[in-house]
């Protein structure tokens, strides 16, 4: 039994063991079960950052929405975070609410972006985010409860609720959770926020509308590695090597971002800096225009130089949001395309407020 | 058992729509200024011009001022909207895929 307003809600719960139900009756979930969002759960999650709740954390002007603090922190009790977890949602929402990142586009699009949340720094090891073993996979609390915290917002506070705003074809599995840390610590690479202008020892989240990982088992040498995630980058039917929905027509595709993961052994890398890894993965993530031709991304019959003719499926290195993550184990990598072209949404970083 | 009573914090939010005032409908196109915003989408180019076209023919249309969008996903520029509001007597915005 429930009685609601637009703010509160109030229930009558017989068996606690049940109380997870509610969620489903007033259709707050994402399909598993939810922690209520008491009143004084929420509370302690906004007193941990000296909160009120009445602080708007960003906009959707487009949906007419206004997102506060409050509604991010019932959100977050809902995923299963504890309360230290919270600056880090918060600041995930407050990037994905940045008007660079236009999260009406990646929230909405067939396309079925997830939003891959990214933290780097000291607060890894503070609240145990895992950059390592599993990355991607289960099995650790504050990934999966933040990955899943950001769902929820986008869900229930952003509208972007499946078959009404968004309208995605498959979507992904990262629609549930999908947050990682940077193991930067672990290597003498620049970490992702230190590369985006925080400084190195404070956190930050970055937050970038994603397809999903894909797994590039190469291991061993480090040419042979990049030469493998480019290929892997370079696949036909990414929202990078497609065209459309976008004015710019000179390149002739849409181009985007990419995540690239690098696990394993971090002393494989030593002759290497991060910046000539995105260098060399640059060069070589491309696509004939052969290729293009035969997929109809470009029109027209193939002639004989289209065969030795690329086309660079992005703009610049900087592109390339290169990662030190996964487990020790081998050098497996994963490559993971934008959801779309960068003027329809560009990844954005936060500082983590602690 | 007991039962217990709790205080949910709302998660969602509802949409606030600021009051506004439409337009006044013109009472005919004859004579006057289309303006167009195409959105990027895929044969969005071929629809709206193929519809441009019957409004030329068949309602006399003097005039079509175009604006593309950079891309679908975003939203128009204020700008835009503002420069096509400024010269045109009616618009047309669609999403074409």
């Amino acid at each position: 039994m429930s009685e609601s307003n637009q703010d509160t809600t109030s229930i009558q719960i017989v068996d606690p063991i049940n109380s997870f139900e509610i969620g489903y009756e007033l259709g707050w979930t994402d399909g598993l079960p939810i922690v209520p969002p008491t009143d004084y759960k929420v509370s302690e999650f906004l007193e941990y950052s000296n909160l009120s709740g009445d602080e708007v954390v960003g906009e959707i002007p487009e949906r007419r929405r206004e997102i506060t603090s409050r509604k991010i922190a019932a959100n977050a009790v809902m995923a299963g975070c504890l309360p230290e977890y919270f600056p880090v949602v918060l600041a995930a929402s407050k990037a994905m609410l940045e008007p660079k990142f236009n999260l009406v586009g990646p929230s909405s699009s067939l396309g079925g972006a997830a939003i891959l949340v990214i933290v780097n720094g000291p607060i890894i090891k503070q609240i145990g985010i895992n950059s390592r073993g599993n990355l991607f996979g289960p099995g650790n609390r504050a990934n999966a409860t933040i990955g899943r915290s950001i769902r929820l917002v986008l869900m229930n506070a952003c509208a972007a609720v499946p078959g009404l705003f968004d309208r995605s074809v498959i979507g992904h599995p990262g629609k549930f959770s999908y947050c990682i840390g940077e193991a930067h610590s672990e290597t003498h690479w620049p970490g992702l926020h230190e590369e985006r202008g925080i400084s190195s020892d404070s956190s930050a989240v970055t937050v970038f509308a994603a397809e999903a990982p894909r797994q590039v088992r190469a291991v061993g040498d480090p040419e042979a590695i990049l030469y493998s995630i480019a290929d892997a980058a370079s696949s036909l039917g990414t929202s990078l090597s497609t065209s459309g929905s976008v004015s710019d027509k000179s390149v002739g595709i849409r181009q985007g971002e990419i995540a690239v993961t690098i696990a394993g052994d971090s002393s494989l890398w030593a002759q290497w800096t991060k910046q000539q890894v995105k260098e060399t993965l640059y060069s070589q993530i491309k696509r004939s225009v052969a290729d293009l031709k035969k997929a109809k991304v470009f029109k027209g019959d193939i002639v004989e130089s289209d065969e030795h003719t690329f086309i660079p499926l992005l703009e610049s290195p900087d592109d390339i949001l290169l990662l030190f993550a996964g487990g020790e184990e081998a050098n497996f990598s994963s490559v993971i395309p934008s959801w779309g072209p960068k003027v329809a949404s560009t990844a954005a970083t936060v500082q983590i407020e602690l | 058992m007991n039962t217990v009573n709790y205080t949910l914090i709302n998660p969602t939010t509802t949409a606030k729509v600021p009051d506004f005032n439409g337009a006044q409908r013109i009472p005919t196109l004859a004579g006057t200024t289309l303006g167009i915003i195409d959105d990027s989408k895929r044969n969005a180019d071929v629809l709206l011009e193929e519809l441009a076209d019957v409004l030329i023919n068949r309602y006399e249309i003097s005039n079509v001022i175009w604006h593309k969008k950079p891309s679908a996903s975003r939203p128009a520029d204020p700008k835009e909207i503002n420069n096509l509001a400024a010269k045109c007597d009616s618009a047309i915005i669609a999403i074409g895929d």
